[in-house]
């Protein structure tokens, strides 16, 4: 079970650490914080790190049975593109998710739940850091023409609208989304790193348990807060109430879906030996999984609001109220209790991309009652985003014939800032190797981090 | 029926079974505690700790880890701390099924030992820990009321 441990070389490594200063200033709480938080446990590396004894003989596929790939070129060639862009992507959303969770870690009412995020921050640039260790370790020219530090700059110089995944594009309006989205989107994470332990590339393979270790705790950093403000939810004072964090489930809930790409596909993934399920196969059992989460927050909130009822008594009463999607004994389906908004509501990608679906299934055929329908689902913070108002204009242009179906699967909206963040995120190539002199100094030149 | 057991690592969504578990057994509701609890052992080792899942409900569970250095006994050692299994499904072998594959997670981490202890009053307890061919250790557990 062990996994070998190691560092970028000195160029990469020091490029990511010029990308947290930017953009992820809290990191150096996190020592100060470790052992109030997590006594005990394993000081946090910044490294890759690769599972030993892992399976060499491919898993899944047309291949199935011959030895994995420790080379690119070793792979199949369509294997290898496919390969190489699921890691920019999946080095996109690592990257991604601490732009996202940086900007509202302040907010965190309750230190513990901040303390967690921080671990989960970390954690998600140790997965980048990963990621960017699979782009500079092997040779990727037979694939690309594109140079590993032009790769490594090109996911370093992302921002928050400019990722390659929607979930990633949109800002967090309160520390409700960093708690959200921990187990919503991180949820998805859990299914893409489990599907691609068979991944047909070795190193690809063996990078995921370490990961897929740390993502349960990022899982439990969602759902345990999640709990927690569900009973705390009962009091009249409540400050986060279950409509509130309903509205949150709905922005996340949809673009979760999305990242498992479009429910016909998958297929190629599967018979290249990259994945072993396909994208609706993966999305089904995430659905299926995001139910019983909301289950068991929801008895929470049931348990809480009824203390004198028996366990036996007080599950009865939630399965009789989600059956009859009714009201019994004061307790509401509708108003009380959270709810996975139906599966095609609020879609921009995939088969039900645009295709008007309200929260509990039913169709719009009126694009202004659609919208006026939605933004009513969604947190008002949010409603009045950039993000928002391009999907209402892409629906609306959809709708009315204006604006062709494939050219809105591939629109996003582009927030302001992007492009205007520090030059210097881009720095792979301006970071240069000097000589360390014998005394640890650095020979009287300062390491250049400008152009 | 036996089929229909799955032996698996413990999740964040196992939370409310095991709350229900605990409480069918001890008649308190603590889910503040099992969440404390399951948050410790899922970021020590995600892998570690086990369920026993039987047609789709969660009907027992073992909690551990592997450590070394407590007590002066430096050698890794897996402890298995807390366990329990739904008194409707007692008599299926579960927790004979959660102990071996806690024990096996606990060699694949370079343990050679795995040690826990028991009240005395616990002769149920006792008793498996006894079927499952744990001895009394060289140790006593002393205690002070403060």
């Amino acid at each position: 079970m062990a996994d070998h441990q190691s560092q970028l070389p000195r160029q990469y490594h020091e490029a990511v650490m010029h990308w947290q200063r930017h953009n992820f200033p809290d990191y150096p709480k996190l020592p100060e914080q470790w052992d109030t938080y997590f006594p005990k446990d394993e000081a946090f590396c910044l490294c890759a790190r690769i599972q030993q004894n892992m399976p060499e003989h491919i898993e899944v596929g047309d291949r199935k049975g011959q030895p994995k790939a420790v080379a690119p070129r070793e792979l199949d060639p369509k294997a290898a593109e496919e390969l190489l862009a699921i890691i920019r992507a999946q080095a996109s959303t690592e990257f991604g998710s601490i732009q996202q969770h940086q900007a509202t870690l302040a907010r965190a009412s309750d230190p513990q739940d901040q303390a967690w995020v921080l671990r989960v921050m970390a954690e998600e640039l140790r997965h980048g850091y990963q990621m960017i260790h699979l782009l500079t370790s092997a040779d990727w020219s037979p694939v690309t023409d594109t140079k590993p530090q032009d790769m490594v700059e090109e996911i370093l110089s992302m921002k928050t609208g400019s990722h390659v995944l929607a979930a990633f594009n949109l800002e967090y309006d309160s520390f409700v989304d960093n708690i959200v989205f921990a187990a919503f989107i991180d949820r998805v994470g859990k299914y893409q790193l489990t599907m691609q332990k068979v991944n047909a590339y070795q190193p690809m393979a063996s990078s995921m348990p370490p990961m897929l270790r740390e993502e349960a705790f990022h899982l439990a950093a969602g759902v345990i807060p999640m709990r927690r403000w569900a009973e705390a939810a009962v009091k009249s004072d409540a400050l986060i109430t279950m409509p509130v964090l309903q509205k949150v489930v709905n922005k996340w809930f949809g673009r979760g879906l999305e990242m498992f790409g479009d429910e016909r596909g998958g297929k190629t993934n599967v018979r290249l030996g990259l994945k072993d399920k396909t994208n609706r196969v993966a999305q089904d059992e995430y659905i299926a999984e995001c139910d019983k989460m909301l289950d068991d927050i929801n008895q929470r909130y049931v348990r809480a609001r009824f203390p004198r009822l028996s366990r036996d008594e007080a599950d009865a009463l939630y399965a009789r109220v989600k059956a009859d999607r009714g009201a019994i004994d004061g307790l509401s389906w509708d108003d009380d209790l959270l709810k996975l908004p139906h599966a095609s509501f609020f879609r921009r990608r995939g088969e039900s991309a645009f295709q008007m679906i309200g929260f509990d299934g039913g169709t719009f055929t009126d694009v202004d009652a659609y919208i006026a329908h939605v933004r009513d689902h969604l947190p008002e913070a949010y409603v009045a985003s950039v993000d928002v108002k391009h999907w209402a204009e892409l629906q609306r242009g959809v709708a009315r014939g204006t604006v062709p179906l494939e050219k809105a699967l591939s629109s996003m909206p582009r927030l302001a800032r992007v492009g205007g963040a520090c030059p210097c995120a881009n720095s792979v190539r301006w970071v240069v190797d000097v000589e360390v002199s014998p005394n640890g100094g650095l020979g009287g030149q300062e390491t250049r981090l400008s152009p | 029926m036996a089929d229909d057991v799955v032996i698996r690592p413990m999740t964040e969504l196992d939370l409310e079974g095991i709350t229900r578990i605990d409480e069918r057994i001890t008649r308190q509701y603590r889910p503040d505690v099992w969440e404390r609890r399951v948050g410790y052992y899922l970021r020590r080792d995600a892998d570690s700790s086990q369920v026993a899942d039987v047609g789709g409900k969660v009907a027992g569970f073992m909690m551990g880890e592997v450590r070394g250095g407590e007590f002066g006994l430096d050698e890794p050692t897996g402890w298995i701390e807390f366990f329990g299994v739904d008194p409707d499904v007692r008599g299926r072998d579960l927790g004979r099924k959660l102990i071996d594959a806690l024990l096996a997670h606990f060699r694949a981490q370079g343990a050679h030992i795995a040690r826990t202890m028991v009240a005395t009053r616990d002769e149920d307890i006792a008793g498996f820990l006894k079927a499952m061919q744990f001895t009394p250790a060289p140790l006593t557990a002393l205690e002070k009321r403060l």
